[in-house]
């Protein structure tokens, strides 16, 4: 058996994802700050950039409740708030990261501020909060169930949704852009009137010109991980999540290390340097990570597994040119609706009708020359669950991929069993070497 | 002559085997207890008498099984489904698809011609498919084990088991059994019920002919009829169901040492 949880240098770090780790921690710290000093916070869920960069621009400090179960969950100071929730009444097969925040809002409301030992100093109590219809449903009630406690206004933005088909209707992808910016506009709207306070649009123009160009360099940095070996295992690349998915609130310092990010990645491609010495199977793992047992991985990389790409709706949307497009607010709207449409014309070509959650992983595994694929099945998360069967079916009709799939959960440590899931993958490594010789005799490109 | 030894350390049972040049020369299995690390010296010990072998005579040792860490006296740790593929392959090289219900847990999984793992399905943190739920059923009707199987086929009015659930289930048939349902409907019910499950799981792997079942649930003709009901096949069933992961451990063990060691084995 291998052991699980010791500390292991299987995998070899980016020094560049220490400086995001900082950035995430200064940004609780800085919360803090702020509420001490009377400026707005705002406790949003990841958006897809849709509200980030106005919220930064009107000088409102923002935390993240999904980062924050993370953190939560990878310091093991989880259980505590999900047992705070249950005991508030709500079921265990609510959204971790739900539970998880929600227990973290009653507990803040009994002592009246911080609780104790909340991990990185605590969220500071929020001036609003910002709901996103994004991705998935449970998203809609969660920020209306945790303002009960917290006593702050909700706004929530919508985020369309339309089919693989439906999206290529006559009109159809204009008519979700103005939906997106009237969407924006009126949020725009909300936070003058709650702040007393007008917009800056030239700070807000120059802030969005910082994302795309971030937004530009994280795919150039994804793409560079295409390489044998990979540069950069999912271990790093999910510790930098929390700044990449919300680098608005930190939008210059953000691109800076995403500098530093490709330059290290780059020069390791260059040198052929792997994330894991011995890269024997590449792999694709989808979907939330299990951020309570992430050394569960370096156990993984010890037999030479390297995660080559992961959780497609946490990476860059494909770049577009909106060089022309000249309201900040469309530039927004375009960019976060190619989040959820920018595999569709692919999705399309392929038949696949299951376009924004499962396809990507065709492309991907296809891109990245996967040996398999780890579907992470999250018992509480049925956006993040429900298509993997299908994408495992996928990847075995279309490429002979084969996938393990193994229940978890991205903050429940009672829902996921290392052990069981090690032995699982002992297994599976027979399975991966029968499709790769099966690949190669029928004359596949890997 | 170099011999080579399987021990498959399962959650009730450790199972051992030894093999020289493609035969079974001896095997051997008795209950796990608690104390795995205990079972497997024990197993080893009763297997080489039986087998008239030293410890010297072993060429390498592979284990498997639940209970199968860090044993001082294995040059090899594998997996527990690749022994029981290789293991079956052995028996039956035609087998495409292998049930095996063990204590812990009931699998199934797809074999390649050549005796490689596929595809595989565990019914993971649920005992519904497994061995224990048997166990836990005849203790309910205080029975022996052994005796689960062919009681099982004299039913005429199988229960129906409203959970998957083993816990639930033992509910479920202390109610039956206060109700006067009769012992062996009450069996019929639970192989139903467990016959269901691994239906399930062999559609998520898919079935190809033929179909082995192996473990401590080939011993039981009441389950594996009852399988059969539901697939439509005929199961094959090894003379010993449940030494197959012990025996392709010890295959697996003559692999390895034909691969890395000395010249004389790799002819």
């Amino acid at each position: 058996m291998v052991a699980v949880g010791n500390d292991r240098k299987a995998i070899n770090r980016l020094q560049a994802m220490y400086g995001f780790r900082a950035l995430v921690e200064d940004r609780y710290k800085r919360a803090i700050e702020a509420s001490q000093s009377g400026q707005p916070i705002a406790w949003a869920m990841i958006n897809w950039w849709a509200g980030d960069a106005i919220l930064n621009t009107m000088d409102v400090v923002t935390v993240y409740p999904e980062n924050y179960g993370v953190v939560c969950a990878a310091t093991g100071s989880a259980q505590t708030f999900l047992a705070r929730a249950e005991a508030e009444g709500y079921p265990a097969h609510l959204c971790g990261y739900a539970r998880n925040c929600l227990g973290y809002a009653a507990s803040m409301k009994a002592y009246g501020g911080i609780p104790p030992d909340a991990p990185m100093g605590g969220m500071a109590a929020p001036t609003l909060l910002l709901g996103s219809g994004g991705i998935c449903d449970a998203r809609y009630k969660w920020f209306q169930a945790m303002a009960r406690y917290l006593d702050a206004p909700v706004w929530t933005l919508e985020m369309p949704h339309p089919g693989v088909h439906e999206s290529l209707q006559p009109g159809a992808y204009e008519q979700n852009i103005s939906f997106i910016v009237h969407e924006l506009r009126e949020f725009v709207a909300f936070l003058e009137r709650l702040l007393g306070k007008k917009m800056d649009w030239d700070r807000l123009d120059e802030t969005v010109t910082d994302m795309l160009e971030t937004n530009r360099l994280w795919h150039e940095i994804m793409a560079l991980r295409r390489a044998r070996p990979c540069p950069a295992h999912s271990r790093d690349i999910w510790t930098c999540l929390g700044a990449i998915l919300t680098p608005a609130s930190d939008a210059k310092a953000a691109l800076k290390l995403f500098h530093s990010l490709h330059d290290e990645i780059k020069h390791r491609v260059d040198n052929g340097i792997g994330a894991v010495p011995n890269e024997k199977y590449r792999l694709v793992f989808a979907e939330l990570p299990i951020w309570h047992n992430l050394r569960f991985f370096d156990a993984l990389a010890e037999r030479g597994w390297s995660f080559v790409f992961e959780s497609w709706a946490y990476h860059p949307p494909k770049p577009q040119d909106l060089s022309k497009v000249s309201d900040p607010l469309e530039r927004i709207a375009r960019h976060n609706y190619q989040w959820v449409t920018g595999y569709y014309t692919g999705a399309a070509a392929a038949g696949e009708w299951w376009g924004y959650f499962a396809y990507p992983y065709l492309e991907l595994v296809r891109d990245y020359r996967c040996d398999g694929a780890f579907l992470h099945s999250v018992l509480s998360c049925r956006a993040g669950s429900t298509h993997l069967l299908h994408v495992r079916d996928s990847l075995m009709e279309k490429l002979k991929v084969p996938s393990l799939l193994v229940d978890g959960d991205m903050v429940d440590t009672k829902l996921f069993n290392a052990e069981d899931t090690l032995r699982c993958a002992e297994t599976f490594e027979e399975t991966m070497t029968h499709y790769r010789e099966m690949r190669q005799k029928e004359g596949r490109e890997w | 002559m170099p011999y080579f030894m399987g021990i498959d350390i399962g959650s009730g049972t450790s199972k051992g085997v030894i093999v020289n040049d493609g035969k079974m020369v001896a095997s051997h299995l008795l209950p796990s207890g608690v104390n795995y690390r205990e079972a497997a010296q024990k197993v080893r010990q009763e297997l080489l008498a039986k087998a008239g072998l030293s410890p010297a005579e072993m060429a390498h040792t592979v284990v498997t099984g639940l209970g199968g860490n860090n044993l001082p006296f294995a040059n090899q740790q594998a997996a527990d489904l690749p022994c029981c593929a290789r293991g079956v392959h052995f028996i039956f090289p035609d087998v495409r698809t292998v049930i095996d219900v063990g204590e812990q847990a009931a699998r199934v999984l797809r074999v390649s011609p050549e005796g490689r793992v596929t595809n595989f399905v565990i019914s993971e943190r649920c005992a519904a498919g497994s061995g224990r739920f048997l166990r836990i059923i005849a203790n309910v009707l205080r029975i022996d084990l052994k005796d689960v199987g062919p009681l099982s086929l004299q039913s005429k009015n199988p229960v129906t088991f409203t959970t998957g659930c083993a816990v639930f289930g033992e509910s479920e048939a202390v109610s039956r059994v206060a109700e006067g349902a009769a012992k062996e409907d009450i069996l019929a019910g639970v192989h139903k019920a467990l016959a269901n499950k691994i239906a399930m799981m062999v559609e998520r792997v898919g079935l190809e002919p033929e179909c082995a079942i192996t473990g401590g649930g080939g011993r039981d003709v009441g389950l594996i009829k009852r399988i059969e009901e539901n697939l439509g096949i005929r199961l094959l069933v090894p003379p010993d169901p449940q030494i197959i992961t012990a025996l392709g451990a010890a295959i697996m063990a003559e692999e390895q040492a034909r691969l890395t060691a000395a010249p004389e084995l790799k002819s």
